[in-house]
């Protein structure tokens, strides 16, 4: 029996149904697992595809392929489908390399139970695509008979909506692919949506969503070479300043071949870097840079931090992130006054974290610390104070550490694997610092952290969850330091440091541009990132400036063809449009 | 000139601000984050126990079958309708048929009068806690610390009742009331403000006592957290102001306020609270801790615990209510008309914790610094007026006979005839 009826006549699988529903489905994405890891020429490929009759390779080489985060899949969907689409899922887990998920992205694939998450995901969204109440909004056009297929509408669905998920026209053979899904769907559920809900399911299974592939192209203007082709690059920018896929407006400047012009590249770039929505590309960035995916699996001894909860947590996160936006982007402020700037954003959880009123009726509110809070910036911010403590304590040496890696690009080697932690971890004697001189003097620990541990003991006025505290066991804590000579105190003389040390913005140069390509800065482009390091001062080290030049930069979009691979002769056409 | 010192409970170790000109010239602010009747237990664990204060232990759990013979029914009748096994004995009321075991089935929750006073057996020792209310010391309990004159005769008369008794937070009673609070189903706020140099000891302190809309957090050990912030929700009826002093930071009212409203932790949900009085500490952690008393009216409090669903506060309590009834009528110890007047009020003690917090004015625009009346702001809209559907279906109704749906065990017609007839008047 392949089919069953309700008693309202509503198609309803039974276990062969659901065999078959997951066999359209699942065609789609059962090049799903091996995307991730594999690099080939002529796009990636769907089975479906596999029958259609273009045999000869295009003149095209896939250079990178990124799994899309997770904030990229709900911005995509929310802006395809709207905000109401509920996304339930758990998805995997990301991987850090070079200081940024984003990076780490280029080797991510799809396990078997991610593709299980990524299918119910993807049926859970097409069926509340399908909603009796919003799909004709959704759809856009009517079946002729809605208990039949009807080829002309899930055609004009499948084109519109797969290209806004692909970030690129989808190709004929994977418009026959969804169209053959969804013809079969509604003819064995009499129900032309059903169908259509089968094609949607494979359109978000597919690769060609679920990963970023980035396409280079012979370039006309320097024949032998390659150039990023137009939906590639729509699709980077379109990710850096919103963490989305390309809006209709970037896609038709790709389609119309005027991305690849500077003219066109600036107007688009300065559209984007004009939006509101370049909210949500910033918070995107630096939700990565600061390694916020850690508050996932953050957690404080409770009889040591009794207010730490799961709120709290969020409510840290959402505070840093709002006050980036706010100095960076609202205000057009000097990246370096994110380590001086008291002026944030509270609600009622975070207010008694620091121990103040909150004014307001609101969910948040604007606050300024006082002088005497001693608070500076982000690094003095529950977010940072909290993420690099321990469970039960603060900790100088991972603050320190966590310092050094986020802000200044330059990360602290594991800790060899006999060290003896006895002593820092007794921490009912002195004060952290006594605790820690004590332990370097084991040699082999006491070059990291002469390093790691001058910044973070100027904050151990902040305890592991962030509170202002003056003493530990009875004793006062002293928060100097020496660094490179430079002699300052506390949190504030931190602050002070950091902001006027010049490896701080050439290391955010860095972390935008490996953001944004995938992968880490190299030695080849050391002189790039030292000219954009010196435009961002220009500017007055503002980052809508940076991200402005990066993106309009040709060394954005440089090509980097992967070792052994084929690459089309001269006389090849180019696919992407040009002029 | 004086300095100017403001030390808000929230922040013992950070200075926040300075409070406007018309402030008083240090205020502390707080969130109650529990509070009881206060009923000094007198054993040394287990609620049960006997003890000082109850010899023979709590009042013993009710036989309930007893209970239901006593009122006319029949052994077989009385077992019957006990059985929670039985699946017809009450289609929707459950045990709600204990209701009806007055004079001629009427409804004792509604006419206690009309059985019999079994006789609730109450506190019996010399120690409780709470307020010298009428400033006569040869009256009333000793307290634990040895102050005579103590009057709580609200806990002389319910002192040994399950509900009520175990040592301070662990009465039945108060973690079911206090859960609620703590859940989120009211905030009371209390701001101490003074006029002199010295918070602890300080002749011009003003207490008041609000509600506010804010709901309570709970810290990672279930506890209320400290340094949360409030705004006071202006009300019209529970407001309680104080004028008080303080010596070796212990606030005690100078005058009595003659009437004050709290949000009562009972069934009660109000208490109204004639000649009040406070007395409450400042601790050295910055917390508050202490009672407000003063004559509460007592038959709100029965009502309180029939509204509650009679049969089982009867059931889970180990009490007959009408007993209650009997005990608190019997017990008042107080008439606001004057001595000789109908005692319809009865003194009591209220136990209050409350931790530092942050409270804002209505509006949230200013750290409240002075003890005001907010009355004036109050909505005038009626309160919402609470859906309590317990008492009804106690009633029978009168168009279908009692025992229409007793079809496993007939009823005897003159029980039906009884029953049907019910509501009946009171007994004289």
């Amino acid at each position: 029996m392949l089919r069953r009826e309700t008693g309202d006549g509503q198609f309803c699988p039974g276990s062969e149904d659901l065999r078959r529903f997951r066999a359209f489905t699942c065609a789609g994405a059962a090049s799903l697992a091996l995307a991730g890891a594999t690099l080939f020429a002529g796009g990636l490929g769907d089975p479906a595809l596999a029958k259609t009759p273009k045999a000869k390779p295009p003149a095209t080489v896939t250079t990178a392929v990124r799994r899309i985060t997770e904030s990229q899949y709900r911005h995509t969907i929310a802006d395809i489908f709207g905000p109401d689409i509920k996304v339930n899922a758990r998805f995997e887990p990301e991987r850090r390399q070079d200081g940024l998920l984003a990076i780490g992205s280029t080797d991510l694939s799809v396990t078997t139970s991610g593709l299980e998450q990524y299918f119910a995901l993807g049926g859970s969204i097409s069926e509340q695509v399908m909603d009796p109440k919003s799909r004709d909004t959704q759809i856009g056009c009517k079946p002729a008979d809605p208990g039949k297929p009807d080829a002309k509408c899930a055609r004009e669905f499948i084109s519109t909506v797969g290209q806004k998920l692909f970030r690129r026209p989808l190709t004929e053979g994977e418009i026959s692919a969804r169209l053959t899904t969804a013809e079969r769907g509604a003819t064995l559920a009499h129900d032309f949506y059903s169908g259509l809900q089968l094609s949607l399911t494979s359109l978000l299974l597919a690769p060609e969503f679920l990963f970023r592939t980035e396409t280079a192209e012979p370039d006309p203007a320097s024949p032998g070479q390659y150039r990023l082709d137009a939906y590639s690059k729509a699709t980077r920018l379109s990710f850096l300043f919103w963490d989305t896929a390309p809006d209709a407006e970037l896609l038709a400047a790709a389609t119309s071949g005027d991305l690849q012009t500077p003219a066109g590249l600036n107007k688009q770039v300065a559209r984007l870097a004009a939006s509101p929505r370049l909210d949500d590309g910033v918070r995107a960035y630096f939700t990565d840079m600061l390694q916020f995916d850690q508050f996932e699996s953050l957690n404080k001894d409770a009889a040591t931090y009794p207010k730490f909860s799961q709120a709290v947590a969020d409510s840290a996160r959402e505070q840093t992130l709002k006050t980036l936006v706010d100095l960076l982007i609202d205000r057009k402020g000097d990246y370096r006054d994110i380590f001086t700037s008291n002026e944030t954003f509270i609600n009622r959880y975070l207010a008694s974290i620091y121990k103040v009123p909150f004014a307001s009726s609101q969910e948040w509110t604007r606050y300024t610390f006082p002088q005497s809070s001693e608070r500076s910036g982000i690094l003095t911010q529950v977010t940072f104070l909290s993420l690099f403590s321990h469970p039960g304590r603060s900790s100088p040496t991972r603050r320190g550490i966590k310092l050094h890696e986020i802000f200044t690009c330059q990360p602290t080697p594991d800790p060899p694997a006999n060290v003896d932690f006895s002593k820092v971890q007794a921490i009912q004697n002195g004060t952290v610092r006594t605790r820690l001189i004590d332990h370097m003097t084991n040699e082999g620990c006491s070059i990291c952290h002469q390093s790691s541990d001058p910044p973070g003991l100027t904050l151990e006025h902040f305890d592991g969850l962030g509170q202002l505290r003056t003493t530990e066991n009875g004793l006062p804590i002293d928060v100097s330091a020496d660094i490179d000579g430079v002699k300052f105190s506390g949190a504030q003389g931190l602050g002070k440091f950091m902001h006027d040390d010049p490896n701080v913005p050439a290391c955010l140069v860095k972390q935008v541009y490996g953001y944004s390509i995938g992968r880490a800065a190299g030695y080849r482009d050391q002189s790039y990132i030292a000219r954009e390091t010196e435009a961002f001062a220009k500017s007055g080290y503002q980052v809508p400036a940076l991200l402005t030049a990066m993106a309009t930069s040709p060394e954005f979009f440089a090509v980097k063809i992967p070792a052994g691979v084929k690459v089309a002769s001269q006389s090849d056409t180019p696919t992407s449009p040009t002029r | 000139m004086k300095r100017r010192l403001i030390e808000l409970a929230a922040t013992t170790a950070a200075l926040v601000g300075f409070c406007g000109a018309a402030s008083a010239e240090w205020s502390k602010t707080y969130v109650v984050e529990w509070n009881e009747a206060a009923m000094y237990y007198g054993a040394k664990t287990g609620v049960t126990d006997p003890g000082t204060d109850c010899p023979k232990g709590t009042n013993p759990e009710i036989d309930q079958v007893k209970l239901l013979e006593d009122a006319g029914y029949t052994p077989a009748e009385a077992k019957w309708l006990r059985d929670p096994a039985n699946p017809s004995r009450s289609p929707v009321h459950g045990q709600n048929q204990m209701a009806f075991r007055g004079e001629g089935r009427a409804n004792v929750y509604i006419h206690p009068e009309t059985t019999k006073d079994y006789g609730l057996v109450g506190v019996s020792g010399k120690i409780s806690e709470g307020i010298n209310l009428d400033g006569d010391t040869s009256t009333g309990f000793v307290s634990p610390t040895g102050e005579k004159g103590i009057d709580n005769t609200f806990y002389k008369t319910l002192g040994c009742w399950k509900t009520y008794r175990g040592p301070p937070r662990l009465s039945s009673g108060a973690l079911t009331f206090n859960d609620s609070m703590r859940e989120g189903a009211w905030t009371v706020v209390i701001v101490v403000a003074g006029k002199g140099d010295d918070p602890m000891n300080d002749k011009a302190v003003d207490v008041g006592f609000y509600m506010s809309g804010d709901k309570l957090v709970k810290d990672g050990n279930g506890e209320i957290a400290r340094d949360y912030t409030f705004r006071i929700k202006p009300d019209a009826k529970f407001e309680a102001l104080f004028k008080a002093q303080t010596k070796d930071g212990v606030i005690t009212s100078r005058t009595a306020a003659d009437e004050v409203w709290l949000r009562d932790p009972s069934y009660t949900g109000e208490l109204q609270l004639l000649r009040a009085r406070v007395s409450l500490t400042m601790e050295k952690d910055g917390s508050l801790k202490g009672y407000v008393g003063g004559y509460r009216p007592w038959k709100p409090v029965y009502d309180g615990w029939v509204r509650a669903r009679g049969p089982v506060i009867e059931s889970l309590t180990w009490v007959r209510l009408p007993d209650v009834y009997y005990a608190l009528k019997r017990s008042a110890d107080y008439s606001p008309t004057g001595p000789g007047g109908e005692k319809t009020h009865i003194s009591y003690a209220e136990r209050v914790d409350a931790i530092p917090a942050f409270v804002m004015t209505p509006d949230a625009s200013k750290q409240v610094t002075e003890v005001t009346s907010y009355k004036a702001m109050a909505s005038k809209e009626p309160p919402e007026k609470k859906k309590i559907y317990v008492v009804d279906g106690l009633v029978p109704d009168p168009k279908v006979p009692f025992g229409e749906s007793l079809k496993v065990y007939p009823v005897p017609a003159k029980v039906s005839e009884a029953a049907s007839a019910a509501p009946a008047s009171g007994r004289k």
